[in-house]
């Protein structure tokens, strides 16, 4: 299945979350805006399976050419899969990053917590300023 | 550089802009933050030196015949919560480059880059003084990297911190610092213009940590050539953050502001093995 922007969730730091209704588990990348703020990516840092993260708290680290920039989880509970295979190809954040781009996938310990997020026409809005 | 990483995540939006200039008790290796130790081997000279790792990326940079600066902007109301701030390199390094060609020496931006994303991190040297991106201050017709610096961003500020080179170590004899090279008599015009924060007036605060001084062999032939290196680097970084912030700077101690430094060591080898 492709995962369009404007069905998403989106945390005011620029990652963004999908989840999927049958199995409650929520998929994790950062969005095209941040791509383009970060430039060149040449590192990124994923947190590890089993790793508890909680909604708001920093889950990696990703590393441009002159920057390290953390990311922040959208939602709270536990790793069950990370992309591993992203960090050979940073490049695909900059084709894709909402489908070839995930980084990490959660099972969400409160879903009330994506109520809190940004839809995509606030989420549009606030790139905007 | 521990006072570095506690100011950043200490810093609140109530916080002035924090400048540090400092030198090292002894030559010391700090590592990017996304380095492996064990690449160090590729080094000669590296292998027994102690080592820390920063909160910053990039490569590898030897703090000895060196001086190193710091300066942390709190977080404000609308700041990136990614990428790279450009101004701010620019500001730093753009003051430093216009004061050292008014001491003679051919100094400018590198506007050049090694870093590929296709590539690994082998294929990148593992000193930083080896890389160049286009912010990097070199010197003369070589362009010998005397100036690099990287930044760290967290919810409570943007951290910049970078190494001045001014001699060759004997632990990295492949790299010349400015007092190793000649200057360069002919004048240089530079056209370029720095853009504004927004945000609110901000307030800057300056911390030279003069008891410091004394640590560590010495690079000049006396205290007074490190004493005035150090007024220059402060000076221009002064200027410089000045040109784009407006900031009004004061002299300060680390103790004007509350530091939770629970964790953080401020002696020995801070950071742990990896």
């Amino acid at each position: 299945m492709s995962i369009s922007p404007e069905h998403l969730r989106y945390c005011e730091s620029h990652e963004w979350v999908y989840v999927d209704e049958t199995s409650g588990i929520a998929t994790v990348g950062i969005s095209a805006f941040a791509v383009a703020e970060l430039t060149d990516l040449v590192f990124m840092a994923l947190p590890k399976v089993g790793q508890t993260v909680t909604a708001g708290g920093e889950f990696g680290e990703v590393e441009s050419v002159k920057a390290v920039s953390p990311m922040y989880s959208p939602v709270g509970g536990t790793v069950v899969e990370i992309h591993s295979a992203l960090v050979d190809k940073l490049e695909s954040l900059s084709v894709d990053p909402y489908n070839e781009g995930w980084i990490m996938k959660v099972k969400m310990s409160d879903p009330s917590e994506l109520d809190r997020l940004l839809d995509w026409d606030a989420y549009s809005k606030q790139c905007s300023h | 550089m521990a006072i570095d990483e506690a100011l950043l995540s200490n810093a609140t939006p109530a916080w002035p802009v924090v400048m540090r200039v400092y030198r090292w008790e002894r030559p010391t290796l700090s590592i990017g933050h996304f380095q492996r130790i064990e690449d160090r081997e590729r080094v000669p000279g590296l292998r027994d030196l102690p080592w820390v790792r920063r909160k910053t990326g990039g490569g590898a940079i030897v703090h000895d015949q060196e001086l190193t600066y710091s300066v942390l902007i709190p977080s404000c109301d609308n700041q990136p919560s990614k990428g790279h701030n450009e101004s701010l390199y620019r500001a730093c390094h753009n003051s430093i480059a216009a004061n050292l060609r008014t001491l003679g020496w051919n100094a400018q931006l590198s506007e050049s880059c090694t870093c590929d994303p296709r590539k690994n991190e082998n294929a990148e040297p593992f000193l930083c003084f080896l890389r160049r991106s286009p912010v990097d201050l070199v010197v003369g017709n070589d362009n010998n990297k005397i100036l690099g610096s990287a930044q760290r961003r967290s919810r409570t500020g943007l951290l910049q911190h970078g190494s001045f080179l001014l001699r060759r170590s004997q632990a990295a004899t492949e790299l010349n610092g400015l007092l190793d090279l000649p200057k360069d008599l002919d004048t240089f015009c530079e056209n370029g213009s720095l853009s504004r924060m927004p945000g609110k007036e901000m307030r800057g605060l300056q911390s030279n940590i003069g008891s410091n001084l004394g640590g560590g062999s010495r690079i000049g032939s006396s205290n007074l050539e490190l004493d005035g290196w150090i007024e220059f680097l402060v000076s221009s970084l002064k200027q410089g953050v000045f040109q784009l912030l407006q900031i009004q700077w004061q002299l300060g101690k680390l103790t004007d502001l509350i530091l939770d430094l629970n964790g953080v060591e401020l002696t020995g080898n801070r950071f742990p093995l990896q």
